[in-house]
């Protein structure tokens, strides 16, 4: 990701919505992106799609708790791409 | 569609081989002349055959959310070849420099007024943006958040899933609970920033021509290419490598270009069409198309000693960041670091807050955060001078940092720091003629030849401010410029090529490059190629930063290049020699004479090197706001000399006298440029300039209405430089684009102060506050048949004198 403050870690979340859930679709994704609010580390990359940057390992356990948020919503599946950033140890937390 | 079809036929004007002038001479512009005479080709110039033009479908609200976007009636129109959304961004569908908090095209909510939410190519702009306005979006519309202090609250709607706090600094320095027992007097203050804008004259414009071959260039008027570069590579979701921008003739910047604008956009539409596409904002959609200086309050309270010591220094400091991050988390950063004011604070807690509200973004400008804060110190300063019954500039240089003092976020001051001198330096300045106001030329008086005041109800007033700002980039970024310098033959006569990234935005950095390469290489043919990125980053020109890391780079290659050349003389005529020098286009001995000419030891060679030029290392803060975070500081004291019409309250700068330590004067007509410059934008903040937002939606969106100081408004200045070099920078040099902006608007503002004995703790200070009738610009202005500002405006704030 580009920038100047680069976070350690980044992780860009898209939610595949079932149609076949008793979660309507839009509910699914809401159900993600409340996960990733209550994070603090989350900003909307798209209409399905989160990105969660930061710290290595407060990204990490953030992920897992969306990817849950999701699947318990009903989704079926959660695309994740994680990227770390190489000098990133030199960037502030939470850019 | 082969690149070489679709490259565009109207080749840049090529940049002029220029002659005179080395490091700390007086050297003219090459690109001066063709400026000033309409033959530069600036980004809005940029035209190919065959191409198309695109337009940007705005929110026209600063909160709502999109229901739908039918795009089927545009798609039917003749001469109309692409309309896109959201879903036609292939890649990331955010940017950002910070954070991409920021959608390309929206999809679901619109947090500003202006965001764009779709955008057309078409064959002729009128056929665009008729285009536009055939889109129909179904919004459902929001009441704005527009206020940051309302935005922090936990009943506030939050703007992003991050929350609407984007950061919070708080600077722990000393002890200043304990520390309060011993002031034995105590000033507070609160104070606000109004939205300034850069103004910069050439709108944003730019070209995108397709290559045949999946990637697209670039012809844009930026700041910083390859960050440009970045993030386009992510949101079309190709290599970077596919992505080439070139920069084209900027019409100034002062921090407005940092951020993306059409870049995205016109690069979208040309991949899609398969055409070039040129996107030229006009006026009123530059005010959307670009963030602006953050609107800031800020409380203070100061505390010294009878004798005039400062003892404690507290703060509350809440910027507005608007709807998106931009730079913010830096200026947030920079209005921490630079809170206190270049004074030597034994303790400090200071809050600084940075919020996303549905306002206009804002982010970099002239100044970055030192701006606001240094409004608020200074008028803090002059109060506690007069709670003191001492001398405003005695109080200033009793309490001036120094050398080896500690900043309040921890930093120690390093050499050169001359506070005091430059303070001095300024008081003892001759004062401007007063002469008798009554019978005066009417030019020089408030309101000039509008028949208002001939001199009645003037008086004069007199202010002083210091200020200081980091140069370069902070906390733990590694700031880099890569320069690559070729020495070649041409007609027999040695030839620099100097090839980077940098943007040349107006400030005189072609200038720069030139008088480097001829001082490190006696060469005096220079030629300074198009930037672009098929060389290393150089960074962005902000931060005052350009000359030390681009003028490091280009010193650094050049350097490089020298010692190839002295080698060969080494292996050529004695390798015990050590007093060699280049000079004139040959190589000297100083003991032996000349001892080749270039031409005949290159021959047809190009001799090329590359260099990546690093200032020293930086840290971010702790959870206590301290840290080694910022790699120079650059400082300038100011005098204001006013002259105002009490009763109408129109104001005239006498004059404003300047003292600056630069370091190292690389080129005096270009300093003066800045330092004139600069002393304009501050004046601007200081009297006029403000973006009038109302319910997140911006009322003055054009030149006619958003006033910036004129030649009639501008005051002669006075300066006086000091040259007191840093140890760690190229010549010693300082950057210093922008503290000529950061004093003079609280200069200005003491010296009304002076001449009314108004409050005045607001900027830009407005004719109605300074005739006492409001603290505050009106809601909204007179309206017909209302009787003027008599019956609108906040009367409940109105003060009694």
């Amino acid at each position: 990701m580009p920038g100047y403050k680069r976070a350690e870690l980044s992780a860009e979340l898209t939610v595949v919505p079932s149609r076949g859930s008793e979660e309507s679709p839009q509910s699914q994704i809401e159900a993600a992106k409340r996960a990733a609010s209550d994070s603090g580390l989350a900003h909307e990359a798209g209409p399905e799609t989160t990105v969660l940057a930061g710290g290595r390992s407060e990204v990490l356990e953030a992920v897992l708790k969306v990817v849950e948020a999701s699947l318990d919503a009903g989704a079926h599946a959660v695309q994740v791409r994680v990227e770390a950033e190489g000098d990133a140890e030199r960037f502030d937390e939470r850019g | 569609m082969t690149r070489a079809q679709t490259t565009p036929t109207r080749e840049r004007p090529r940049t002029p081989v220029s002659t005179p002038g080395r490091v700390g001479e007086h050297t003219t512009r090459s690109d001066g002349v063709p400026k000033v005479k309409g033959e530069f080709e600036y980004s809005s110039d940029l035209w190919v055959d065959g191409m198309l033009w695109g337009a940007t479908l705005r929110s026209p609200h600063p909160r709502a959310r999109i229901w739908s976007i039918d795009t089927s009636e545009v798609e039917a129109m003749s001469g109309v070849r692409a309309v896109l959304t959201h879903g036609d961004v292939p890649g990331r569908k955010v940017c950002g420099m910070e954070i991409p908090d920021q959608p390309v095209l929206a999809w679901e909510h619109v947090r500003y007024q202006g965001e764009p939410v779709a955008i057309v190519a078409a064959d002729h702009p009128e056929t665009a943006r008729r285009a536009l306005e055939k889109i129909a979006v179904e919004y459902e519309v929001f009441e704005p958040l527009t206020d940051a202090e309302e935005a922090m609250s936990e009943e506030a709607p939050r703007l992003h899933l991050s929350g609407n706090l984007l950061r919070h600094i708080h600077t722990v320095h000393g002890d200043v609970a304990n520390a309060a027992a011993e002031a034995d007097v105590v000033v507070e203050g609160e104070y606000e920033v109004g939205m300034q804008d850069q103004a910069f004259l050439g709108p944003e414009s730019g070209l995108a021509v397709p290559d045949g071959e999946g990637g697209v260039d670039l012809y844009i008027a930026t700041q910083w290419l390859h960050i440009d570069r970045d993030q386009l590579a992510e949101s079309l979701d190709l290599p970077p490598e596919s992505v080439r921008l070139t920069l084209s003739g900027v019409g100034g910047a002062f921090g407005g270009r940092e951020d993306l604008s059409m870049q995205i956009h016109a690069c979208l539409l040309a991949l899609n069409t398969g055409r070039p596409v040129k996107i030229m904002y006009n006026r009123e959609e530059s005010f959307f198309g670009h963030v602006h200086r953050h609107p800031a309050r800020l409380r203070y309270e100061h505390g010294a000693t009878k004798d005039g010591d400062l003892v404690y220094v507290k703060a509350r400091i809440v910027l507005d960041g608007g709807a998106y991050a931009s730079s913010s988390l830096a200026v947030c950063s920079n209005a921490a670091s630079f809170s206190c004011g270049p004074y030597d604070v034994p303790n400090a807690l200071i809050d600084t807050y940075m919020v996303y509200t549905n306002n206009p973004p804002c982010g970099a400008m002239r100044g970055f955060g030192a701006v606001q804060a240094c409004f608020a110190y200074e008028a803090q300063m002059d109060k506690l001078a007069e709670a003191l019954e001492m001398d405003p500039v005695e109080l200033r240089i009793k309490n001036a940092i120094k050398p080896g003092d500690r900043l309040p976020f921890g930093q120690e001051m390093p050499e050169p720091a001359p506070v005091a001198e430059l303070l001095r330096r300024v008081a003892a300045m001759p004062m401007p003629e007063e002469k008798e106001v009554m019978g005066r030329d009417l030019r020089e008086l408030p309101g000039g030849v509008s028949n208002v005041t001939h001199g009645e109800g003037v008086n004069r007033g007199v202010g002083y401010a210091v200020g200081f700002k980091n140069v370069c980039y902070s906390e733990g970024f590694d700031d880099y410029s890569t320069a690559r310098v070729i020495l070649s033959m041409e007609g027999g006569e040695p030839l620099v090529q100097v090839h980077t990234a940098a943007a040349e935005v107006g400030q005189g950095l072609v200038t720069i490059q030139e008088q480097v390469a001829r001082t490190e290489l006696g060469v005096e043919r220079v030629s300074i190629l198009p930037a672009d990125t098929t060389v290393g980053s150089s960074g962005s020109s902000s931060a005052s930063r350009q000359t030390y890391m681009t003028g490091g780079a280009v010193k650094g290659a050049c350097e490089a290049l020298r010692e190839r050349v002295l080698e060969r003389v080494r292996q050529e005529f004695g390798e015990d020699l050590d007093d060699l020098l280049l000079d004139d286009g040959m190589v000297f001995s100083e003991s032996r004479g000349m001892l080749v000419p270039l031409a005949e030891l290159i021959g047809d060679e190009e001799l090329e090197e590359n260099f990546e030029f690093h200032h020293k290392e930086t840290f971010p803060f702790d959870e206590n706001g301290q840290g080694n975070a910022h790699v120079q500081f650059a400082f300038a004291a100011h005098r204001a000399v006013v002259e105002v019409d009490t009763e109408l309250g129109l104001v005239r700068v006498v004059e404003v006298a300047t003292a600056q330590d630069v370091g190292k004067v690389m080129n005096p007509q270009g300093l003066e440029g800045q330092i004139e410059g600069g002393i304009a934008q501050g004046l601007g903040l200081a009297l006029l300039e403000e973006i009038q937002v109302s319910e997140g939606k911006i009322q003055n969106a054009s030149f006619t209405d958003y006033l910036i100081p004129t030649i009639l408004d501008m005051p002669p200045v006075r300066a006086e430089i000091l040259e007191l070099a840093d140890p760690d920078s190229p010549y010693g040099l300082k950057g210093v684009g922008e503290p000529p902006t950061i004093a003079s608007t609280p200069a200005i503002v003491s010296a009304l102060r002076d001449a009314t004995g108004q409050e005045l703790a607001r900027v830009p200070v407005k004719p109605e506050q300074i005739v006492g009738l409001a603290t505050k610009p009106p809601d909204r202005p007179p309206q017909p048949g209302s009787g003027g500002y008599s019956g609108i405006g906040r009367l409940d704030e109105r003060s009694e004198t």
